[in-house]
């Protein structure tokens, strides 16, 4: 399952799939504040990249919410593990928040010389951003960087099921109405 | 911690503001319907074994969560607000004292709620309550770990796709062994399948056996199923953390991949809250019409040997053993008298526990308590009425239809030093299969049809 849409020189996709096991040059993983990965996409990190993610981001936090740092992805598909730690639980601001986040890790991409990258709907799933909302302001917030003009050649946002898929893909045919 | 206008801190108001939007009749009805006439109170395992401690008792339980109801959505709460208890939460520490009630001192068995006569379901608030905290961030570490395992990789036990194919795998070639069979398989993701069999994540990580003794039963059946590559895990951490997103979406993986592959029916295999989760509460929570039929594999294994499709040896099962009634399945699904009747069909010596069915007492695992390692005392002292239930059969082993449960069994027989043994009916049926002239039929199905696979 896939959608896409050409944004200047780059593309924005949408794409049913694990994220952490997509072959890519970076994808992005909604981290902790301590940056200790834990469990979920935090567990398959720690299982198919092997120890030295882990040994990395020892030295790197801790994080204020919206800051990002980046780290080699050890044995996994994917050359880079862009960690983002973006707002969680309904705290306060949370929109605003997620954008900067959003921001922040593509400036990253971009200084790292990434050309493309996956983001997971932003904060959607177990730290409670709705959806639909994490859906609209992940994708409205890529698509408004790359139509400035950016050195990042694809982007994808990884839905990781079906209800989560279904929900990206509105939102990006919604680009299209808007440019229309 | 920041603040509101009006002094209470944020996360405080989000847990009041979310309350509001939770409150179905059913919730109101059981909120505002209890006349403290303590009947649940000895109902309650915790009480039983902590019979000088109130605080365990449901009334009291309920009343930090009815305080809330009274004070902001209730009528009686603004008109007589001392007289009805009303009250509210004002700091984090008020939610983290909330948290250790409403995790920590229930596994949401619904025994208090059977032995209600006003019919107030406290489990159902208490799930609300449980929700309405990990809204905002606030449960027990493990809580916190398990769901986002299920949110992320899919189910709860973090089983990465490539082990869980591995395992199958493995699984199978056991089988060929034990079938003398090269053809025999476990199929993944075989479309228009009569079944699609799906099962708990602890049988991969922790019990591959079980997976092997459902393959043998589906294969001494005939049987035309699969296990699928996605969606496989039937249960829903949702159904403990409150959350009712998690909930649908779990649920709705399951759904999805048995009409992307076109089944006739979902199995669910031996698993409590699994089996009403993915049975009875996931349409609501996944927002889903269901098209296909759904059952136990309890009742699959019964029909099986009820149809003369597989024939069974209770001898081969020597030893006394005793029933074991999930929660879930009994009081939440009534799902009593399958099992019982399938026990019988596999050993000689079945003797009841008292009480059983639904008013079993839950074997102290329930609700997610397994993984909140900070109230493991707390669980094992409160086991100790189930410990005498268990010992009282006289027998060596506990069967039960439930992983959680085996869990929580094995723990506390253990700490109570019991010396029983714990199984499941799958166990018992496939160890009691008559391997008869029936398995050179099965030998010329599936070569045929591994023969049809390879001219495709």
């Amino acid at each position: 399952m896939s959608e896409k849409k050409q944004i200047n020189n780059s593309t924005l996709g949408v794409i049913k799939a694990d994220i952490t096991a997509t072959e890519i040059d970076a994808f992005v993983f909604y981290a902790r504040n301590d940056l200790k990965l834990g469990s979920g996409f935090g567990n398959a990190i720690a299982l198919r990249g092997g120890p030295s993610i882990r040994k990395e981001l020892e030295n790197l936090g801790p994080l204020n919410v919206t800051e990002v740092v980046v780290t080699t992805a050890g044995t996994m598909k994917a050359k880079n593990i862009i960690h983002a730690c973006g707002p969680k639980f309904q705290e306060e601001n949370i929109e605003e928040k997620l954008k900067t986040t959003i921001q922040n890790v593509l400036k990253a991409a971009e200084a790292n010389g990434i050309e493309s990258i996956a983001f997971p709907p932003m904060g959607a799933g177990f730290y409670g951003v709705p959806i639909d909302l994490s859906a609209k302001i992940t994708i409205d917030s890529i698509a408004d960087y790359l139509a400035k003009g950016s050195e990042i050649k694809d982007v994808v946002v990884c839905g990781n099921d079906t209800r989560e898929y279904k929900a990206l893909v509105p939102k990006l045919q919604d680009l299209n109405k808007k440019a229309a | 911690m920041s603040t509101t206008t009006n002094g209470r801190s944020y996360k405080a108001q989000k847990v009041i503001d979310r309350m509001g939007q939770k409150l179905t009749r059913q919730m109101v009805g059981s909120l505002a319907a209890c006349v403290h006439c303590g009947q649940c109170t000895d109902s309650c395992h915790y009480v039983l074994s902590n019979p000088g401690d109130p605080t365990f008792a449901p009334a009291y339980k309920a009343d930090r969560i009815r305080k809330l109801f009274k004070k902001h959505y209730d009528w009686t709460g603004k008109v007589f607000p001392k007289w009805v208890k009303a009250g509210t939460v004002q700091t984090d520490e008020d939610l983290e004292e909330l948290k250790d009630i409403v995790f920590g001192k229930c596994t949401n068995c619904r025994r208090c709620t059977i032995n209600c006569p006003m019919g107030v379901d406290l489990a159902t608030f208490n799930r609300m309550a449980r929700g309405l905290l990990c809204h905002v961030g606030i449960m027990p570490e493990g809580v916190e770990y398990v769901a986002k395992e299920q949110w992320e990789i899919g189910n709860q036990m973090g089983v990465l796709k490539e082990d869980y194919i591995e395992t199958i795998e493995w699984q199978e070639e056991e089988l060929q062994d034990e079938m003398e069979d090269p053809n025999a398989r476990i199929p993944v993701d075989k479309v228009n399948s009569e079944i699609v069999y799906v099962i708990n994540p602890r049988e991969i990580k922790h019990d591959p056996r079980s997976v092997l003794d459902a393959a043998k039963i589906f294969y001494m059946a005939g049987a035309d199923y699969t296990m699928p590559s996605e969606g496989w895990d039937m249960t829903n951490f949702g159904l403990f953390n409150g959350d009712d997103e998690l909930g649908g979406a779990v649920a709705g993986r399951v759904y999805d991949k048995v009409e992307e592959l076109n089944g006739k029916k979902l199995v669910i295999s031996e698993c409590g809250h699994g089996y009403r989760s993915t049975r009875c509460e996931g349409p609501n929570w996944a927002k889903k019409d269901i098209a296909f039929d759904s059952e136990s594999s309890v009742i699959t294994m019964l029909k099986y040997i009820k149809e003369g499709k597989i024939k069974v040896d209770k001898t081969k099962n020597p030893g006394s053993y005793t029933f074991h009634d999930s929660c879930n399945n009994a009081r939440s699904c009534g799902l009593t008298e399958e099992p019982r009747e399938l026990l019988s069909l596999v050993v000689d010596d079945f003797r009841e526990m008292y009480p059983n069915r639904a008013e079993n007492y839950c074997c102290t695992g329930g609700g997610g308590a397994m993984s909140m390692a900070e109230y493991r005392p707390s669980r094992l002292k409160s086991a100790k009425v189930k410990a005498d239930q268990l010992s009282a059969t006289g027998t060596k082993t506990v069967v039960t239809s439930c992983h959680n449960c085996v869990d929580g069994l094995t723990d506390l027989i253990g700490h109570y030093k019991l010396g029983m043994d714990v199984t499941q009916l799958v166990n018992l049926v496939a160890n009691a299969l008559v391997v008869d002239e029936k398995i050179e039929e099965n030998r010329k199905i599936h070569s045929a049809e591994t023969s049809a696979t390879a001219a495709q």
